[in-house]
């Protein structure tokens, strides 16, 4: 197992150079200038020349890159130019929102998803499996904002039971705090349990057609049991991979559901610093979920090997 | 006193302004209680070396949170607030202000003409490199001859200053020194004024709470304990908070047409509205073909349909503008000399111009930066000139404009209490901002005698000859007025006139 551990590692490696490489590219690649966002109204070429150069913005990409990284791996990401906080500030303040987001919406899109999944299984071509493939599908398509505006005017606008938007921090008031967390979770959960759903029906009605199975039908065992004891474990192998993945998929997902709900999470410091072009907040972010998701496939890696000996073996 | 000072108490006639003007007229102020803002962006900061430029965020938390030399009234007219009264020389290139006495900043520091000073060396340094610094440059310097006299020498007369300089602004709102100098960069995100409210926490992109300034000069303001501010992005959420009462007032604008109608129909709820003055506004750049020709010009003005522009961007709310003034300003122009929409002149026009009209419009890569150029490219197609839309961020039109990289570039004259300093500054000949590279020595002549006189009548004689030869010669055009919106719910009372677009609510109470 630690071999293997260790091999993994190893393999992230080139990939976390990439993607610093092109965190950092995208500063150049975005157009306009940063001295000139900064300049604004005394952006002269004399002005600018003179920025660009104690920012060293005339020295050649590579070099620029170099001291970057180099920065980087002090852990020093830089300062936002109009609001003095460090990149690692600004994250830490604004990640536990995020991460609570994420994990609420993964969760309830697992409390939809996983339950619909085994029904649907159990009665594969029915009429009800029939009915949530076809929703399943229609949630897919229906783009986050519309849902979380119907989401809004009927929770909170017509029957006031929900707030529409604003935080309170965990700490503070829990109860409070889940309460401001459900219509963005949900949000972010309808768009996530067809996905979920799909997945773990399909590999259930490949188990089901299994000798055991048909061995423990034969036996008498309820099928309720057959469903969840005997079906449900081993179909889960690729639920637990497409969960994974959501998680860095949901971080997409944040940057709307945070700006709409007013989240003062991560997607919402991303969209800011687009917005005010503080390239240096956006690169610091970019980087720092990018290298979150890294971790999180290394992590679904290592739970895959766990549930599967096969594959730290090499054999699957 | 020194001898400038002695000078212009000699020479001024003496403003006589009731000290205590600030409140708007009787109505039951109610003390106590929280109300909570809606606002559209978040605010990064208020250290003027730091954000440069305030924005409409910006603006209501620093109105809650600072105060100003001098404030409008309900008539538009400066009235006393950090100042008690003003004098200016008679050629009004000097005013001096009498400052308030026994204010004090929250942490404890005096508020005197030093400190006033103090602030404004701090953005006027070049050493400090502030973006803030272009908005004062028509100041020469500030002096403080004693502790409660401070005087403006300017580079240019001023008519009109004590009014102009009521915005709260970077460069007009006063800061205590000591809590810059002891903060360093802390102190962008941790400010300290002489206001009604102080700032008692802030979470970055949740809430700034601003609590009750205890000893405010004011006795017996301000009356709300508690002020929450929220940026909440989303136009549509934002609504919803409002009409869920998550939020008590929210700021919102044309872009938002249908919510804004809804909340007038909605007896819950209030809709502020304030007809400014300035304009949304275009600039030719006249030394480049072919708007260096007149007749070019004339023809994409007398191609636009305003009303209609209006139905397709905002639903009808927008008012068309046909000069730079607008309703809300004191320059009422018999004749402002606009040309009429006319397409059959203007395709005559562009017939007899001869040559093939093609041309690129900057317009900042928004939805609506993206649907106004649409919608002119539409017009203009339909009078035989060709536009190419080329968008840009926000950020890029100011330096593009200031170094001439464009051929038409939007631009905006906001809501000021006098023409004066941006008419100045747009068409002036040789200003960095006429970006027109237009010159005129009547337009000169008019620009120069309008700030220089007294007389108000003169003075709107003047503008609008000036809006007759601009609209003639077709340098810039107009589209629509400033008009500018905050919905609240029916129970905050006391909500002054939206000023340059500033949601104050830092006189406000709850019913």
């Amino acid at each position: 197992m630690l071999n293997f551990v260790v091999r993994r590692l190893l393999a992230i490696l080139p990939v976390l150079l990439a993607v610093s490489l092109l965190t950092f590219l995208i500063a150049s690649l975005l157009p306009g200038d940063l001295a000139y966002v900064i300049l604004g109204d005394q952006a002269t070429p004399e002005n600018v020349a003179a920025l660009r150069r104690d920012m060293g913005l005339d020295q050649p990409l590579w070099w620029r890159y170099l001291s970057w990284l180099g920065h980087v791996l002090q852990g020093d990401l830089g300062r936002s130019f109009r609001t003095g906080q460090t990149v690692l500030q600004a994250v830490a303040e604004r990640i536990p929102v995020s991460l609570e987001l994420m994990l609420m919406a993964e969760f309830i899109g697992l409390l939809i998803g996983v339950p619909v999944a085994i029904a649907c299984a159990a009665r594969a071509g029915g009429a009800f499996d029939r009915f949530m493939t076809g929703s399943a599908f229609a949630m897919l398509s229906m783009p986050s904002f519309l849902t979380a505006i119907l989401l809004i005017y009927l929770f909170a606008v017509e029957l006031h039971w929900l707030p529409a938007t604003g935080y309170v921090p965990f700490s503070e008031a829990p109860l409070s705090n889940l309460r401001f967390f459900v219509l963005p979770a949900l949000t972010l959960a309808l768009a996530e349990w067809p996905g979920i759903m799909r997945v773990l029906r399909s590999d259930m009605i490949a188990t089901l057609q299994e000798d055991y199975i048909a061995l423990a039908k034969a036996k008498g065992l309820k099928p309720a049991r057959i469903l969840f004891v005997h079906a449900l474990k081993p179909s889960s192998l690729t639920l637990v991979t497409v969960t994974g993945i959501n998680i860095g998929r949901l971080l997409g997902g944040t940057l709307i559901v945070e700006s709409i709900f007013a989240l003062p999470g991560i997607g919402r410091l991303l969209v800011g610093a687009i917005y005010t072009r503080d390239l240096v907040i956006l690169q610091g972010v970019v980087l720092l979920v990018a290298c979150g998701f890294v971790l999180v496939n290394f992590i679904v890696d290592m739970l895959y090997a766990v549930l599967d000996p096969r594959i730290r073996h090499g054999h699957a | 006193m020194t001898n400038i000072a002695a000078a212009v108490r000699k020479h001024a006639p003496i403003f006589l302004v009731a000290a205590f003007a600030l409140v708007p007229p009787a109505q039951a102020q109610k003390s106590g209680g929280s109300i909570t803002v809606g606002q559209e962006l978040e605010i990064t900061g208020f250290d003027p070396l730091k954000v440069g430029v305030y924005d409409t965020s910006t603006f209501t938390a620093a109105a809650a949170i600072f105060d100003t030399l001098t404030t409008l009234d309900e008539k538009g007219e400066a009235a006393p607030k950090l100042a008690v009264s003003w004098t200016h020389s008679d050629d009004y290139k000097s005013w001096t202000f009498k400052l308030r006495q026994g204010v004090k900043f929250h942490d404890g520091t005096p508020f005197n003409a030093q400190a006033f000073k103090e602030n404004f060396d701090r953005q006027k340094d070049p050493a400090n490199k502030c973006r803030c610094a272009f908005y004062i440059t028509n100041v020469k310097e500030v002096l403080a001859p004693d502790e409660y006299t401070v005087i403006y020498n300017l580079t240019d007369p001023a008519v009109n200053l004590p009014a102009t300089n009521t915005i709260q602004s970077q460069n007009n709102v006063v800061h205590s020194p000591t809590a810059w100098k002891t903060k360093g960069d802390d102190y962008n995100r941790n400010p300290v004024g002489t206001g009604p409210y102080i700032l008692k926490s802030w979470s970055a992109g949740d809430r700034m709470v601003l609590e009750k300034n205890p000893n405010y000069w004011d006795k017996g303001r301000p009356y709300l304990d508690r002020i929450i501010l929220k940026p909440l992005p989303d136009a549509q959420s934002r609504f919803a908070s409002l009409q869920s009462g998550e939020a008590d007032i929210i700021w919102d604008d044309e872009n938002d047409a249908d919510n804004i109608m809804k909340a007038q129909k909605d007896s819950k709820l209030t809709v502020h509205t304030y007809k400014g003055s300035g304009a949304q506004v275009y600039a030719f750049n006249t030394k480049q073909a072919p708007f260096d020709d007149v007749r070019v010009r004339q023809a994409l003005v007398m191609s636009i349909d305003r009303p209609k522009m209006s139905q397709a961007i905002s639903n009808g709310l927008s008012r068309p503008a046909s000069n730079p003034y607008g309703d809300g300003s004191w320059v009422k122009c018999k004749d402002d000399g606009a040309l009429p929409f006319d397409v059959e002149k203007a395709k005559a026009l562009l017939k007899d111009y001869g040559k093939p009209v093609e041309f690129k419009m900057l317009v900042t890569a928004t939805p609506r930066g993206r649907m106004i150029g649409q919608v002119l490219q539409q017009f203009w197609k339909r009078a035989g000139a060709n536009m190419e839309i080329e968008q840009v961020d926000q950020a890029t039109i100011p330096p593009r404009a200031f170094m001439r990289q464009f051929q038409l570039v939007p631009w905006r004259i906001v809501d000021l209490a006098d023409p004066d300093p941006q008419m100045y500054a747009n068409f002036r000949s040789g200003s960095p901002l006429a970006l027109s590279n237009f010159a005129d020595p009547e337009l000169d002549r008019l620009l120069d005698h309008s700030r220089t006189t007294a007389d108000t009548a003169a003075r709107i004689e003047d503008y609008c000859a000036i809006s007759r030869l601009i609209n003639k010669e077709a340098i810039w055009f107009w589209t629509f007025q400033n008009t500018y919106y905050a919905l609240s719910s029916a129970k905050l009372k006391g909500f002054p006139k939206i000023y340059n677009g500033v949601i104050d609510v830092s006189s406000t109470w709850l019913e």
